[in-house]
């Protein structure tokens, strides 16, 4: 009984070993890109005119061929299965065998630059599958790169002018969004830029195992991750705090091309065509989109912002500019505001020169109206603080709350926060006296509530003594 | 065994295994060699291509002589068309120059005529010539691993 078992067993078992070992063998002298090649040469021979084509159709060398790239460290084998990249009969033909679109190869040899420097992709492998390697299971970090993000490929090699002059103008588009999207007044890139984001140096070529893939819709590659994210960052990173600042599906496509091009590594110098010209210096404004606006947006209104649980002010509305010197303005920009998302700016902490900030200030300052207000001529807070008790109970606590932290479900920002434990007399007293215009701040001198100088010194000395009661509220 | 198969060859389990085993060593032996020999000559190398495109017909009006310092030949255009010579001695391996009458080596005093033959010096075999031939894009190769008869010229202006 068991004999005959174990017999049935070992011949089962010796057949299917066989039929394995038979299967592996067939496999192996038949790889992938043999059908594709000699479905190549039957399409070849039914294009092929002329005496000199049929015998090229003909003479298709069937065993792996692949393109050696010394200098690049590649080694590209994409020509096995892309069988019609240089031929001209293959205009029209189907993917894979279709000719290059453009004259591109022309003045990029496939011989001297292989496909996968600009196409991405795992030029070693012999089949679709691992060489695309788009699927995570392919462990292939720089999958095949979408044709909407190519022209960040270009950019190893080629400045934005240039590109621009030859059609590739994605990179400077996308650039544009950089730059007035605000994405460094959070992201740091070479040394300069915000601290609430990640730095982006080397972001274009980092390895897709750091992308957290677990809530990317479409294919899980880098590409995919980082437009899905513009999108919509939270849906991609929940705890994320990123700002959402783009409209369109087209911009996060042209930010992502331009994302792509921050890398970390750098193309042989034989390659590159990288003009040095003189960098053009920007100006205010532009250092301003650069920098301010992804929070401060236009400037003309302050906004609670749900995010930061805070309201971030209004930079450019006249009222505030009115208060606030130049001076001031360039201290507040240089050393930031302690406790909230304003970073220091100054050359040693986010990286703006002392020129740059200059630039900032004196584009702000553009909107401060010529006439200045009345000086208190204060340069410490002298008021009756018991008397400001009152003044406050009646006349503040209902915006700014009785423990003076403003807050979400309130119209007033908090008190108690050191933007205002440390602001200048002048300053505060000025804002209280003049208000602050585009906000529920209204003026509490002579121009509106008619409060004295004397009780807006007295509730500005009792604002300063409040202590913060507990947590800020969320 | 039964008695059906008693007409035929009498054929023990015995001899069954034996002749089984033997023929089962034999084939994987020939299977396991045929796989060694085919393992000796690597499919593709880390290394440059031999063959290598120079350009379009064009770029060689007849007269020309080229030499491609990285690619290691001379590329002649006459009226009878296209030869390429390679430019690595074949005594040591140093590039010779093109001169008046043919090639010289700077490195033993080697010279060859200009159709490669050794006409002086030690070194011990004419210049080979190369295969040239057309790319289905309209440029022009070169085959490096490829020797062609002194004297074969391609015609390039179809
Ligand atoms: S290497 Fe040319 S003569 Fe010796």
């Amino acid at each position: 009984m068991y004999q005959r078992f174990y017999t049935a067993l070992l011949i089962v078992s010796s057949v299917a070993l066989f039929i394995f070992t038979l299967m592996a063998g067939y496999r192996e002298i038949t790889p992938d890109y043999k059908s594709y090649k000699s479905e190549y040469r039957d399409l070849f021979r039914s294009k092929a005119t002329g005496e000199f084509m049929k015998k090229k159709a003909e003479s298709i060398d069937f065993s792996v061929q692949q393109v050696y790239l010394g200098k690049l460290n590649r080694i590209d084998r994409c020509i096995n299965c892309h069988l019609g990249v240089e031929n001209p009969l293959m205009e029209d033909a189907e993917v894979p065998f279709k000719m290059h679109s453009g004259n591109y190869l022309e003045t990029h040899p496939v011989a001297e630059f292989g496909c996968t420097v600009c196409h991405y992709g795992q030029g070693r492998a012999t089949n679709a599958e691992d060489a695309h390697g788009t699927d995570r299971e392919t462990h292939w970090d720089w999958p095949i790169l979408p044709l909407k993000y190519i022209d960040s490929a270009c950019a190893q090699c080629h400045d934005q002018e240039m590109l621009a002059e030859n059609g590739a103008d994605r990179v400077l588009r996308g650039e544009k969004q950089f730059v007035e999207k605000g994405c460094r007044g959070c992201h740091k890139v070479n040394g300069i830029g915000g601290v609430l984001g990640k730095a982006l140096d080397g972001i274009g070529t980092q390895p897709r195992a750091y992308f957290p893939m677990r809530y990317v819709q479409g294919d899980k590659t880098a590409y995919t991750w980082l437009k899905e994210h513009f999108d919509d960052p939270r849906s991609i990173v929940p705890e994320s705090e990123m700002r959402i600042v783009l409209l369109k599906d087209e911009d996060a496509d042209l930010l992502t091309t331009y994302i792509l091009t921050i890398r970390a590594d750098e193309m042989p110098r034989d390659y590159r065509r990288i003009r040095t010209g003189t960098q053009e210096v920007p100006g205010g404004e532009e250092l301003y989109k650069m920098y301010c606006i992804a929070c401060h947006t236009t400037g003309k209104y302050s906004v609670y912002d749900e995010i930061f649980k805070r309201t971030i002010p209004a930079i450019m509305n006249p009222t505030f500019l009115r208060v606030a010197d130049d001076n001031q303005l360039r201290r507040f920009i240089e050393d930031g505001r302690a406790n909230t998302q304003m970073t220091d700016w100054k050359e040693d902490a986010a990286g703006l020169t002392d020129d740059e900030i200059g630039r900032i200030v004196e584009f702000l300052a553009k909107s401060r109206p010529a006439k200045r207000g009345k000086l208190f001529g204060r340069s410490i807070f002298d008021g009756d603080t018991a008397r400001g008790r009152d003044i406050y109970e009646t006349r503040c606590a209902l915006c700014h709350g009785e423990d003076g932290m403003g807050g979400k479900n309130r119209l007033g920002i908090s008190l108690v926060t050191p933007v205002v434990k440390e602001a200048d007399p002048e300053f505060l007293l000025q804002t209280v006296r003049d208000g602050r215009e585009g906000t529920p701040m209204i003026p509490f001198g002579s121009s509106g509530i008619n409060l004295s100088d004397q009780d807006i010194l007295d509730v500005v000395g009792y604002v300063r003594t409040i202590k913060p009661t507990a947590s800020p509220k969320e | 065994m039964s008695g059906e198969t008693q007409g035929k060859r009498k054929f023990s389990r015995r001899d069954f295994l034996g002749l089984a085993t033997i023929w089962a060593a034999v084939i994987s032996g020939f299977t396991v060699l045929a796989g060694v020999f085919r393992m000796t000559k690597a499919n593709v190398y880390y290394e440059d291509s031999k063959k290598f495109k120079i350009g379009k017909p064009e770029e060689f009006p007849i007269g020309t002589v080229k030499q491609l310092d990285e690619k290691r030949v001379f590329i002649f255009a006459s009226n009878d068309g296209l030869h390429a010579i390679t430019s690595v001695c074949t005594h040591l391996g140093c590039i010779v120059a093109a001169t008046d009458w043919g090639f010289q080596c700077p490195c033993h005093g080697s010279q060859f005529n200009s159709d490669g033959k050794v006409i002086a010096g030690p070194a011990p075999r004419p210049l080979p010539w190369l295969e040239v031939s057309r790319h289905v894009d309209g440029n022009l190769m070169v085959d490096a691993s490829k020797e062609v008869k002194p004297g074969t010229k391609v015609k390039i202006y179809l």
